[in-house]
Parts: structure tokens; C-alpha cells; sequence
């Protein structure tokens, strides 16, 4: 299973550690167990799977952009129920199967992150930031705990968790604006814009903490706070959580 | 003595780099002049370093920019705190009260800046596809920035703000509605004591240029990024000759709003910008010419 990442070009890390998500370049194609996935475009990215018959990919149904008549199309209900309902999540993802073609688009200028999970890896994703996951991968999701977490965390009630168990899986996010990752170690911290987060290892801890600067006449800083050991995506283009104000 | 000037940001710096290390600027590349004399502001290659005091600048990222700062210690900066991206936790954060509160939050302007001090690393980005525009200020010089284009400015860099004066009035009825179609207010910064930088976020491309005294320029309200102090600014309302297609419909359904930018000065102008609305007929306004077609 391969990426799409240049292999001609530097990795692009910032003084203080952050390494930008590779560009996939237009026109990018690259495997996926045996299905294929071209990635078209560069400032609203398209990616566009070819699926085998024995493959499928699932995803939230408004990012679907085009299909071939003949792909069939299933639903997929997800654990959860009227909690996920409640929290804004979809209650039901949509299937995709071989064989046939299949592409989807986020609606915002950004980047595609292409993530291969090997089997044993856990990995949390900001809510709706899914475009897609192969049918190897287990989805569910995990409730953010705690009261200032929901109400300041800027990332809702939950957030998707993709598991892969024997099989490899390969997962696809469409982040907004530019992408940056860092691998925190052990213990080590960082505070991050809750808008801003993206992705993480489920071994990172995430937990919004406030801050002792005021952002408003009565209102408080509050940042999520990021403890490691794992990977951190951050996104530079966000609704900002106080935007209301 | 450098005998060097980056175009861009017009301050003496170094051509042996592959960036202006005060502004990012590429040195290596051509100048991109339009037929009319805009000159299209070159984005500041991903990765690119500006120096300031001991601390240093690296923008990473070329559709939302990302400012990353690595503060030395003693130095500072300033900045909105909805444009925060993430920080170490050992930077020093605290808040920078701000003259007119009332009249700040009446105009949707952030009340309270906050401020960093250094030692520690932080990040900034705004929410728009994008450019980030360094501008480094000589002592004694001052910019004006359109409202909610600032992204962060040095601690040595003063920040003001003020009335446009520019608006107009529509009537609908009994109804009265006042618009200010490139903002309430302004923000100027000036480097008070030594040279500062600011840092601006500007949706789509950047075009800047250059005005000789007395020239005059149309541009839409809302495209204005920066000017220098000495650019006069009017508004001008041009209506086009009603050829008859328009007879069921109000004159004021197709005129245009615009702002007069009077030399002399540097202007810049960003792509990306919100037209006025059109829907009401202008019963008073501030000082305008005219133009009907």
C-alpha cells in the first residue's frame, strides 16, 4: 500500500518541529490493496477511486462528487445511534463497491492526507473531517469526555476513531487550508487551537485547558491541550470556536 | 552601505539570499508588472524566514500560510487572539487592553489583543485562503490596514485605529441604514522608536502599486489591504447610461460604489473582496464625486 507522497522532494519541517502533510501532485495515482486512487486538482483536490471487486470504500454521502452508474452503492449504520444523531454525526455512512469509479471532494480549498493504518492502529479524526476509509478499517467513534472538553474543545461531542485489526486500511482526509503534523514524545505537550485540530493517535491525550488571558469581556482562553506519545494533524484554515462572538 | 532595495517591501536588504530576509520576499525571481502597473506581490516561499530583533518568522504552507514564531526571550509580539493556531506552553501569553472598547465591539472589531512573549514558539494563520504580506516599518513610518487584515505586528510597532470616513446612507421608507463599505474603522501602525514588523493575512493574491501625486486610482472598497498614510481616500459613485433595458427598475440598481485612491503613495489591493450591496438609493453620504454616464 503506497501513499501518493513525492518521493523527489524534501521533507518540509518548520523550526519547531512541524512537518507539512506531503502535496500530492496532480494526477497522483497510487494502490490500495487492489484498487487504485488517483488524486486530480490542487486547490479543492478530487480523489477519484478506481475499486476492484472485491474492495469498497466508505464515506460521509455528501462528499461523493460523481460515480459510475453501475457502482452500487449500500449503507452502512454505525454504532451509536441517537447519541451520534445528537452530536451531529451521521448516523449512516455510505458504501461504495467494485467494480466502477467513485470520487469524492471536500468543499473547502485544502489537502488530501493520505493515511495508511497497519494493522494494531488506532487513530482519531476530527468530526467530518473523514473523506474516506477502506472497508478494512473498523469505524466507530469515542465521546469527548468531560464538560470543558464539549463546550470549548471546538470539536463537538465526539470524534471518529478508525481501527484497523489483522488488515491494513487506508484512510483519507481532507483537511482545510495547509496540513501540519508533529510526533510528540512521551509527556511532551502542546496547545493547539480546538478548530485547528485534525488528527491524532489515540495514544495522545487531548484536553482543553484554560488559559489566563481573556479572549472577550467575560470570556476565557481555552486551547487543547495535546500530551504525548503519538502524531498530532493540524489544519491552518478552521472556524474558529468563538467565531459567534 | 547595501546598495540594495527589496521591491517589495522597499528597505535596504540583502540580494545574496534567496528570500528578503526581512519581508520574504523571492530575490530570484522576475517582477510580475501588469500592463497597467500593478505589480503582483510574489507569496512568500513555504518555509521562508524573516528576521526580526533576535527572533525570526518561518511561514509554512502556501493555501492558509501559517506564521510560526520563535520568540527569543525580552522580544514580543501582538496579535488577535481568533488567529492563535497553537502554541508551547512555556510561551508567555497575556492580554493588551485596547482603547474604546464600546466602540470596538459596536464595529465587530476584536476587543482585546493578546500578546507573546518570548522565549517559546507559537503559530498564527488566519481563515482564508490566502497570502501573508510582511511588512517591515522603518522608524517613523506608519501604514494604514483595512479592519480584520492584521495578523500580527512586533512589540516596537504602535497600533491605532480610526474612523474611515468614508459611508454612505441608503433610505428605504422610514428606514435608514448607514454602510461603511471598506469598514468603521481602520488600524494604523507605526514604528514608534526602532524598525518593527507587521505581518497582514490577505484573502486571494496581492497587487501592489504606486501612485504619483495627484494620480488617481478606482478600486472596490473592500479590495484595499494597505496604504501608505499619504494616500487620500474619497468615495465615487458611477452610474451607467440607462440604455432603456432598465426603464421598470431603479437607476440605483446598477450603479457602482468605489473608492478614489489619490496619490501620492503605495497602495496594495488583495483579490478577494465583497462588492457593496446595490439594492437602496444613497440618500447622504461622505465626501464623494460622481460620475453618470
Amino acid at each position: 500500500m503506497t501513499c501518493g507522497a513525492p518521493l523527489d522532494v524534501r521533507a518540509k519541517v518548520s523550526d519547531s518541529g512541524w512537518r507539512e502533510a506531503p502535496k500530492l501532485r496532480d494526477m497522483t495515482e497510487f494502490r490500495f490493496s487492489m484498487s487504485t486512487c488517483q488524486v486530480e486538482g490542487d486547490l479543492v483536490p478530487v480523489a477519484e477511486i478506481n475499486l476492484s471487486p472485491q474492495d469498497g470504500v466508505y464515506f460521509e454521502h455528501h462528499v461523493m462528487l460523481w460515480k459510475d452508474d453501475s457502482v452500487p452503492l449500500s449503507s452502512m449504520r454505525t454504532a451509536g445511534g441517537m447519541k451520534r444523531t445528537l452530536g451531529g454525526m451521521p448516523h449512516i455512512v455510505t458504501v461504495a463497491n467494485g467494480p466502477g469509479r467513485v470520487a469524492f471532494s471536500h468543499n473547502a480549498p485544502g489537502e488530501l492526507v493520505v493515511l495508511p493504518l497497519h494493522p494494531g492502529m488506532e487513530l482519531d479524526l476530527r468530526e467530518h473531517a473523514f473523506l474516506l476509509a477502506t472497508h478494512s478499517i473498523q469505524y466507530s467513534f469515542v465521546r469527548i469526555k468531560g464538560l470543558a472538553n464539549v463546550l470549548h474543545g471546538g470539536s463537538g461531542m465526539f470524534m471518529d476513531r478508525f481501527v484497523t485489526a489483522q488488515q491494513p486500511g487506508l484512510l483519507m482526509v481532507h483537511g482545510n487550508g495547509d496540513v501540519l503534523e508533529r510526533t510528540l514524545r512521551p509527556g511532551e505537550k502542546i496547545m493547539v487551537e480546538p478548530g485547528g485540530f485534525l488528527y491524532k493517535d489515540s495514544t495522545v491525550h487531548m484536553q482543553a485547558v484554560q488559559l489566563p488571558v481573556k479572549a472577550g469581556l467575560m470570556r476565557r482562553l481555552y486551547m487543547a491541550e495535546m500530551t504525548g506519545p503519538g502524531r498530532v494533524g493540524i489544519q491552518s484554515m478552521y472556524v474558529h470556536h468563538h467565531a459567534g462572538e | 552601505m547595501n546598495a540594495y532595495t527589496c521591491r517589495y517591501c522597499r528597505q535596504p536588504s540583502d540580494p545574496s539570499q534567496a528570500t528578503c530576509p526581512l519581508c520574504g520576499a523571492p530575490v530570484d525571481i522576475t517582477s510580475v508588472v501588469s500592463e497597467s502597473g500593478w505589480v503582483e506581490q510574489p507569496p512568500i516561499r513555504d518555509m521562508a524566514r524573516i528576521q526580526f530583533g533576535q527572533s525570526h518568522v518561518q511561514i509554512t504552507g502556501t493555501r492558509v500560510p501559517t506564521a510560526e514564531f520563535t520568540l527569543s526571550p525580552r522580544e514580543w509580539i501582538y496579535f488577535s487572539h481568533h488567529v492563535l493556531l497553537w502554541t508551547e506552553p512555556r510561551t508567555g501569553l497575556a492580554n493588551m487592553r485596547l482603547k474604546g472598547t464600546w466602540n470596538r465591539m459596536m464595529a465587530g472589531m476584536p476587543l482585546i489583543m493578546m500578546q507573546a512573549q518570548g522565549p517559546g514558539n507559537l503559530a498564527l494563520s488566519d481563515n482564508h485562503a490566502g497570502e501573508v504580506v510582511a511588512l517591515p516599518l522603518h522608524q517613523g513610518q506608519s501604514m494604514w490596514v483595512r479592519e480584520h487584515r492584521f495578523l500580527c505586528a512586533t512589540g516596537n510597532v504602535g497600533y491605532d485605529w480610526d474612523y474611515t470616513g468614508v459611508w454612505y446612507e441608503t433610505r428605504n421608507g422610514d428606514d435608514k441604514e448607514t454602510h461603511y463599505p471598506m469598514g468603521m474603522y481602520g488600524d494604523t501602525f507605526t514604528a514608534r522608536d526602532q524598525h518593527g514588523l507587521l505581518l497582514l493575512h490577505s484573502p486571494g493574491n496581492t497587487f501592489i502599486r504606486d501612485l504619483r501625486p495627484g494620480e488617481t486610482l478606482l478600486t472596490q472598497p473592500s479590495s484595499l489591504l494597505y496604504r501608505d498614510m499619504s494616500v487620500r481616500v474619497n468615495l465615487h459613485f458611477e452610474y451607467p447610461r440607462n440604455l432603456g433595458f432598465a426603464f421598470w427598475s431603479n437607476r440605483w440598481s446598477y450603479r457602482n460604489i468605489w473608492i478614489r485612491l489619490t496619490g501620492p503613495g503605495r497602495v496594495a489591493i488583495q483579490s478577494v473582496y465583497t462588492p457593496p450591496e446595490e439594492c437602496e438609493m444613497i440618500s447622504n453620504h461622505s465626501y464623494a464625486t460622481r460620475r453618470n454616464w
